[in-house]
């Protein structure tokens, strides 16, 4: 009965409803899943919409959405750098998956300006953008080492494999010459680009401020950013896109984003590598027997004097017999290991365009190849993003984290002690409890607990108080301690105890005001920027050491003895530091057509002191996007999609020096008649003068999209001058002071850098293929020098002889700013008679100490260059030679896609540099001298001289170790060792394989990804030392660098 | 949403306040040159500072005695050292011969001089090298008068606190900065007129933060920039320093007008062409300083027997001084041989006996019969025992041993006599005057002048028939000779009056041509030529002298 009376009355409901309906189009219900056209991932939080109505539905988790929209309307899917697809509906059409690629087109990105968003199209400046997906599968302590190869103009060379430690990052080549140390302790003062992590400036440089022989367990504040977290990394280039970050952005700006939540549902990502470091390949060395019958045989032929007596008291040689001397131990063995290691992750996030928010949590380990030396760090970062309404939105974040390194018997980046017992003779026995040397067991048996511990909390508030006009301020405070405790047992310093405990906090607050103005008159578009800016930075570090607690377990308590104490209190580098800036930046651009923009900035120091504590950046960019004319898009739309071009030129200041520099400084001196005494110190001569240092930029810039995407071409070219850079002159005595910082260095760069994308197949193939290469060729040279150098500078301090020994530097006007000053080898005397006769004293060309016989060469001494002719090898025989500055670097990139299936292989080349071969000079010194206590090297196929007559040897005669005290003839400083030091690296080869949706559904989860990756595979090279790649900045094979390790992955990324 | 705006407001404007105080910081770890200067105490400080600099580089070496006594010759070592003192061979290199003055025993009578090898000027360059050839370094520290690097610190010092002071320092009323003005202009011409008497040609300048490497200069010219330097300042000190605690040892007229005495003196020798002048200037300086001492009764001579007084310092007859106490620094006690009288003396001045039996150096009979033809002289008896004997056992020079030794009671420890260093003394003064005077001929006035001085040691007054055989001028000569031995002027004097290539006059004499080249200067340190293409040495010391 009910329903027979319900029934009608529905269908006239409907019948009702339909009169409505029947004068409108029918809606569909249209279901479907939208995936990563590469990886088949689903693109959760994409938006499905129609043309009409704009963006409505997201996809869920699944990448699966549902949406209810007019028959055959067009859908429309958008998701952030992916390239929108739309689809028409067809009849009855309820199914439509989609699969969506990244926008390949650069001039759709959003760039950031001035801590402000903008579209690529708009803006002047030149950079470049990275994904976060670039750098997920290697696990890497600090992330900026995958970035090397990647970005055309960036140099990075990953010259340590200390876990944790930065390598050396320039870009666009040098931006000073200043080195601190001379000679064979030089190294080049590190010009790092500005690091801003949202919207936060961060100083990458602060753990290598003091350079090798750095103190503390500082690690840079970078290795404590999780490479799960990261979303994106902008490189900035030129002086449009670096002048707003001020002086600090003088060397290149780095920006980088973190994840932000984007999925209504809530997304838990697990991510955990496991990976396995390798040690690469060792020095060979001739073990036990060999070393023993090869350094006998060595004295027996060439030894004089009473080297053969003296061979009968070397028990360790003569004596084969004692068990104590009858070893091949493996001393390299002992300090270098393979190590497993692992990393996890979980990162949590959700939220839509008005609320989101995110939890990452990493756990990052990694044991060095070298015993108790590691890193480890447990990071938690969270944000949250929220708009109350249309007009306002806040962001809030805070990062934590907690690192632990252990460096062992050395400092992070050197471990010369490993390094020199690594070499010891294979005669000797092992290591144990009562046959060790005491730096082998502080190598062994240090304990150490050190490692910063961070904080930072940043705000960030908008507020949209008219149409266009926003408002925004943002607040962070960082706060880290550093810590470091070691104990060395007694039996490894002397038999006392010794406890290093080292404390230090660096605090900083930054706050920063925004108003940003956005106008249209019609064709018109005009956009002011304000902001200014302050920091507050301070920074405190102490130092105690005691000697002698009471035994080997206890590490205390340990009671104040004079005697004990090693030194303690407050080191030097105690700052406290204000800065306060106001940048300004204006665009306007014309039909998007031309683009003009002018910014300038002031920035504020208390280093500078009160005088004139201003420096100003100013600024001008301008764009022409080409395609945007008519006249040309008409002829050329077939094949050109998009282009632009553009030039900037602009000015930024880095303040150098500080108070002490500009002012002097006033020590108290005791008393004098009983009034205490304050008397300038005379160091470094005041300079009220000092200026800071300029970096004028030039740039000009095209990019282009051809052939329907398959093409995109960046090319810039620049010409970078860096004026006022400090030069440190050494001044007479009757100055009083020991010296004076001038201004007057000045280098200048120019060079050309091009990054091609190629997408060789169609996008409709069922293999996706992308490769990105890219290159840039960067000269630098030496400009002016003060003119009391005369246009050359070379730093031999402290030595007024002739006799001088070392590898300096040599910089002089006109040529590349950082060459090596050497002697000129030119081979090996074939034969004594080849050497050169002094007429006027008969005596052979000779080295200088005094007119000894001995000290003259003979056949198979190594030939070098007599250049003043004066019949003596003294310092003024070197000449100026190389570069220890690459001159092209680049990469190149490989990303293939097959069903479940991607391969990327990633490659990173140098080329053009001359690297200091130490490690082959080493190896040749340990070959002469037979009564050391070191192992013999194998000479493998080097061309070592064999005898009289020999004329087409390379190394000079090794085995004369009598003759070779005389002759230094494998001295670091010669053109022997100057080596090419290009290379081309396999930096990573990564394979990755999605799991088939069912299964993966049938384990409940929602996607399994699962990669194996392989880093550091190969280095093709001409040079012969160990590693081209770890050398110093100055391009010197340094003794005790910490190896680079290859390292094999297996990764495994689960969503739930 | 109203509050939010109005927040947002005050955060902005909040982070505007007063920028140019938010970036003036103090840093608590050091003091830099933007937070100095700004008060009296500061520039005190500073200015104790310098003369700290200058006394530490007094105290280097014997400098008194190497640049006054020791290269004129006449001063001879003993052959052997006594208890733990070292042969002072360096004292006899200087005066350019290798003679010693053997052991007596206990014959008390004159000894002869063991003369060993021939007269040399250029022994000098074995007593300043810093090592001998067997690489033992030398004991006496001469090298250190071949550094100037201390000199050129205070100068620079100097330099910058006038420019401070004339940029304004707050809370210095006029008064004070002219007279701070005055006083570092003291120290820095002090310590060029030291350079020029050693040196000869120096580099001058006057620049604060000077950076550039500059030449030397003619000293005739810088002499001349140094006068006119302190002519104009010279009256924006007091008289004499009423702080008991500073006198002599700040710089005051007194100080000034002496220094200024001496370098018109010093420029009357070189600069032939005007000596007039310059002996005109000098006596009027002397009258004015003179004459304004009459008024306020210091600086005066004392009498001799309170020479003690006078020795330990901040006397009213001292005009500058490098002050050294025992009260104030008994554990940093200065180079053992700084003090001239260390190389005098024996027990009892000298402690402990069994180490000073003997006098490390003496002065040749002959030398001291120059000085004194006539023994009625209160100086003999107050400053000498045996003075004419020439024998290490009984010759000292108590002039410098008067006071009790620095470590007092402990007579076991190598004690030094409690004396400050004396550089200039209202006796140069008044001899000059009288120099000065008898170069212009009024000799009436220069006689007074002189017996000023004898008065005071009731030595009979000029002319004395009684065996004194000198005119005049020599006789002033002589007066100085022996009234301000020991303090760091006789063989300047020798050079400034040419005396030098006089063998009447001093046993290590110069020809003409030597003394032309240069060879009365001391050599200077080959670091000087480090980092300055502008730079030379004196050259009668490089090589073989000849260059």
């Amino acid at each position: 009965m009910r329903k027979q009376i319900i029934w009608p009355l529905m269908f006239f409901c409907c019948l009702l409803m339909c009169q409505n309906l029947m004068a409108q189009v029918k809606k569909v219900t249209v279901k479907g899943t939208i995936l990563d056209a590469v990886t088949k991932e689903p693109l959760t939080g994409a938006t499905i919409g129609t043309q009409a109505e704009g963006g409505k539905t997201q996809a869920d988790i699944n990448g699966k959405y549902t949406v209810t929209v007019d028959e055959g309307s067009v859908l429309t899917f958008t998701f952030v750098s992916y390239k929108s697809e739309s689809h028409k509906l067809a009849a009855g059409e309820t199914t439509v998956n989609i699969n969506m690629t990244t926008d390949a087109k650069q001039a759709n990105e959003v760039v950031i300006r001035g801590y402000v968003k903008r579209n690529r199209d708009q803006t002047t400046g030149s950079s470049y953008i990275i994904t976060g997906k670039e750098v997920q599968d290697n696990p890497v302590g600090n992330v900026e080492q995958l970035l090397q190869g990647k970005v055309a103009g960036l140099n990075i060379q990953n010259n340590t494999g200390a876990p944790g430690m930065r390598g050396s990052v320039n870009i666009r080549g040098l931006s000073t010459i200043a080195t601190t140390g001379t000679g064979d302790a030089a190294f080049l003062q590190p010009t790092s680009p500005l690091y801003v992590i949202d919207g936060v400036p961060l100083d990458a440089d602060k753990a290598s401020e003091f350079g090798f022989d750095q103190q503390g367990p500082g690690v840079s504040p970078l290795s404590l950013i999780p490479q799960e977290d990261i979303a994106s990394m902008e490189i900035l280039k030129d002086a449009t896109a670096t002048a707003l970050y001020g002086s600090r952005g003088a060397y290149g700006v780095i920006l980088i984003q973190t994840v932000r939540g984007k999925s209504k549902v809530p997304v838990i990502r697990y991510s955990a590598m496991f990976y396995l470091s390798a040690v690469p390949k060792l020095r060979e060395t001739l073990g036990g027997a060999a070393e023993r019958s090869f350094k006998v045989g060595q004295i027996n032929k060439y030894g004089i004097n009473d080297d053969k007596y003296r061979l009968s008291n070397t028990q360790f040689l003569s004596d084969s017999l004692n068990a104590y001397y009858n070893n091949s131990t493996n001393w390299q063995g002992i300090f270098y290991a393979n190590k497993f290691n692992t990393t996890h992750n979980i990162a949590l996030d959700g939220g839509d365009a008005r609320f989101n928010y995110k939890v990452n949590l990493k756990y990052f380990s990694q044991s060095g190849l070298i015993e108790k030396t590691g890193f480890e760090n447990y990071s938690m970062n969270m944000n949250m993003e929220f708009k109350p309404s249309s007009k306002l939105s806040f962001f809030g974040q805070i990062r934590t984290s907690m690192a632990r390194i252990r460096s062992g018997s050395g400092n992070q980046v050197l471990q010369t002690v490993v390094n020199a017992n690594g070499n010891k003779s294979t005669l000797q026995p092992g290591p144990s409890f009562l046959l060790a040397t005491s730096d082998v067991l502080s190598s062994l048996n240090i304990r150490e607990s050190s490692g910063p511990k961070n904080l930072s909390a940043n705000l960030n508030a908008t507020y949209e108080l008219l149409p266009g006009l926003s408002l925004q301020t943002n607040g962070n405070y960082t706060y880290e301690i550093e810590t470091q405790d070691k104990f060395l047992p007694a039996a490894a310093n002397g038999q006392f105890a010794r406890i290093d405990n080292f404390y230090g906090y660096s605090s900083e607050l930054y706050n920063r005001n925004n108003l940003t103005y956005t106008k249209s008159l019609g064709q018109h578009n005009l956009f002011f920027n304000v902001f200014n800016e302050i920091y507050v930075k301070k920074r405190q570090q102490s130092y105690t050491r005691i000697t002698g607690t009471p035994n080997d377990q206890y590490e205390g308590p340990s009671g104040y003895d004079g005697n004990l104490s090693r030194g303690a209190g407050v080191l030097d580098n105690f700052y406290d530091l204000r800065t306060a800036s106001y940048a300004f930046a204006f665009t306007y651009d014309f039909k998007k057509k031309y683009v003009l923009d002018l910014t300038y900035r002031l920035d504020g120091s208390s280093a500078n002191g009160p005088v004139d504590p201003y420096t100003k950046n100013p600024s001008v960019g301008f764009r022409w996007n080409i395609t945007k004319e008519d006249w040309i898009a008409n002829h050329t739309s077939k094949w050109l999609d998009q282009a632009d071009l553009r030039l900037s030129v602009g000015q930024n200041i880095y303040p150098i020096g500080n108070l002490v520099d500009i002012y002097g400084r006033y020590n108290p001196n005791g008393f004098y008649n009983n009034q205490a005494r304050v008397g300038i110190d005379f160091g470094r001569v005041p300079n009220p003068n000092l200026l800071p240092k300029k970096v004028l930029q030039y740039n000009l810039g095209f990019d282009a999209t051809l052939f329907n995407s398959h093409l995109d071409i960046t090319f810039d070219t620049y010409y970078k001058a860096v004026t006022n850079d400090l030069v440190s002159i050494n001044l007479s005595n009757v100055l009083a002071f020991g010296s004076f910082q001038s201004n007057d260095g000045a280098i200048s760069n120019y060079g050309y850098e091009l990054a091609l994308t190629i997408r060789p197949l169609k996008q409709s193939a069922k293999v996706k293929w992308t490769m990105n290469v890219n290159g840039a060729l960067n000269y630098d040279v030496l400009v002016k020098l003060p003119a009391i150098f005369n246009g050359q500078y070379i730093d031999i301090s402290g030595s007024n002889g002739l006799d001088v020994s070392g590898q300096f530097l040599a910089k002089r006007v006109g040529r590349n700013s950082l060459s090596n000053y050497l002697f000129t080898n030119e081979g090996v005397y074939a034969t004594t008679a080849q050497v050169p006769v002094d007429p006027v004293t008969g005596v052979r060309l000779r080295n200088l100490v005094g007119n000894n016989p001995l000290n003259s060469y003979q056949g198979g001494d190594a030939r070098l260059k007599d250049l003043n002719g004066d019949y003596v090898i003294d310092v003024r025989d070197r000449s100026v030679s190389g570069n220890t500055q690459p001159l092209i670097t680049g990469g190149f990139s490989n990303t293939i896609g097959y069903g479940q299936f991607s391969l990327n292989v990633y490659c990173s080349y140098t080329a053009v540099r001359s690297v200091l071969n130490n490690s082959l000079a080493q190896r040749l010194v340990a070959l002469s001298n037979p009564f050391g206590t070191n192992a013999v090297p194998s000479p493998g196929d080097l061309r070592i001289w064999r005898g009289t007559g020999d004329a087409t040897a390379t190394y000079a005669n090794v085995y004369n170790y009598a003759h070779e005290q005389y002759m230094n003839n494998f001295r670091g400083e010669q053109t022997l060792w100057q080596e090419d030091g290009s290379y081309f690296k396999i930096n990573q080869a990564t394979l990755s394989y999605n799991l088939p949706k069912d299964l993966v559904k049938r384990l409940g989860l929602n996607a399994i990804r699962t990669t194996f990756t392989a880093s550091n595979l190969a280095v093709f090279t001409p040079y012969s030392g160990p590693n081209v790649e770890n050398v110093n900045n100055l391009g010197k094979d340094i003794d005790g660098a910490y190896p680079n390790p290859r390292t094999y992955t297996l990764g495994l990324n689960v969503n739930f | 949403m109203k509050k939010i705006i109005i927040c947002l407001l005050v955060v902005m404007v909040a982070s505007q306040y007063s920028c140019k105080k938010f970036l003036d910081i103090t840093p608590i770890d050091k003091v830099t040159g933007n937070n100095y200067y700004k008060s009296v105490q500061d520039v005190e400080a500073n200015i104790t500072d310098m003369y700290g600099q200058l006394y530490d580089k007094y105290v280097q070496t014997n400098t008194a005695g190497a640049t006054g006594e020791f290269r004129s010759g006449e001063a001879i070592p003993s052959s052997s050292g006594s208890g733990a003192r070292a042969v002072r061979g360096d004292v006899a290199l200087l005066g350019g011969h290798k003679n010693r003055i053997p052991n007596s025993g206990t014959t008390p009578g004159l000894v002869n001089i063991q003369v060993n090898g021939t007269r040399s000027d250029r022994y000098l360059l074995f007593a300043v090298a810093e090592r001998d050839d067997a690489g033992v370094t030398n004991p006496t520290r001469f090298s250190a008068l071949t550094k100037w690097g201390e000199y050129y610190r205070v100068i620079q010092a100097a330099n910058i606190l006038v420019d401070k002071l004339q940029e304004g320092i707050p809370s210095l009323n006029q008064d004070q900065t002219k007279k701070y003005i005055a006083e570092a202009k003291f120290i820095r011409n002090y310590c060029y007129f030291t350079m020029v008497r050693l040196y000869g040609d120096v580099v001058y300048y006057t620049n604060a933060y000077q950076k550039d490497p500059l030449p030397r200069e003619n000293m005739v010219s810088v002499i001349k920039k140094c006068i006119a330097d302190m002519r104009s300042s010279k009256n924006d000190l007091p008289l004499t320093v009423t702080d008991p605690s500073n006198r002599s040892i700040r710089a005051s007229k007194s100080a000034v007008i002496c220094l200024l005495m001496n370098m018109n003196m010093w420029n009357a020798g070189f600069d032939l062409g005007g000596k007039t002048a310059y002996y005109q200037e000098t006596a009027a300086l002397g009258k004015e300083l003179m004459d304004e001492a009459q008024v306020s009764g210091a600086p005066r001579l004392l009498s001799l027997s309170e020479w003690a007084v006078v020795m330990k310092g901040r006397s009213e007859e001292g005009l500058f001084e490098l002050f050294n106490s025992v009260n104030y620094n008994p554990n940093n006690i200065p180079f053992a041989l700084a003090p001239i009288g260390d190389a005098f003396t024996h027990f009892p001045y000298k402690l402990p006996e069994y180490d000073n039996r003997t006098s490390p150096v003496v002065l040749t009979a002959e030398y001291m019969k120059k000085l004194y033809p006539d023994t009625k002289d209160n100086r003999l008896a107050i400053w000498f025992d045996e003075p004419f004997n020439q024998n290490a056992e009984t010759f000292q020079m108590k002039k410098f041993a008067t006071n009790s030794p620095i470590d007092g009671g402990a007579g076991s420890v190598n004690g030094l006599p409690d004396n400050t260093f004396m550089i200039f003394r209202y006796a140069d003064a008044i001899l000059l005057r009288a120099e000065a005077l008898a170069e212009l001929n009024q000799d009436a006035d220069a006689t007074t002048l002189l017996n000023i001085v004898r008065k005071r040691a009731t030595s009979p007054e000029f002319p004395n028939p009684n065996g004194e055989p000198y005119g005049l001028k020599d006789a002033i000569f002589y007066e100085r000779a022996k009234e301000l031995m020991g303090e760091g002027s006789h063989y300047f004097d020798l050079v400034r009056t040419k005396r030098l290539t006089n063998r009447l006059y001093t046993d290590n004499y110069l020809t003409s041509d030597k003394y032309a080249r240069g060879g009365w200067t001391w050599p200077i340190d080959v670091s000087a030529l480090n980092n300055n293409p502008l730079m030379s040495l004196n050259s009668y010391w490089v090589g073989s002298g000849l260059e």
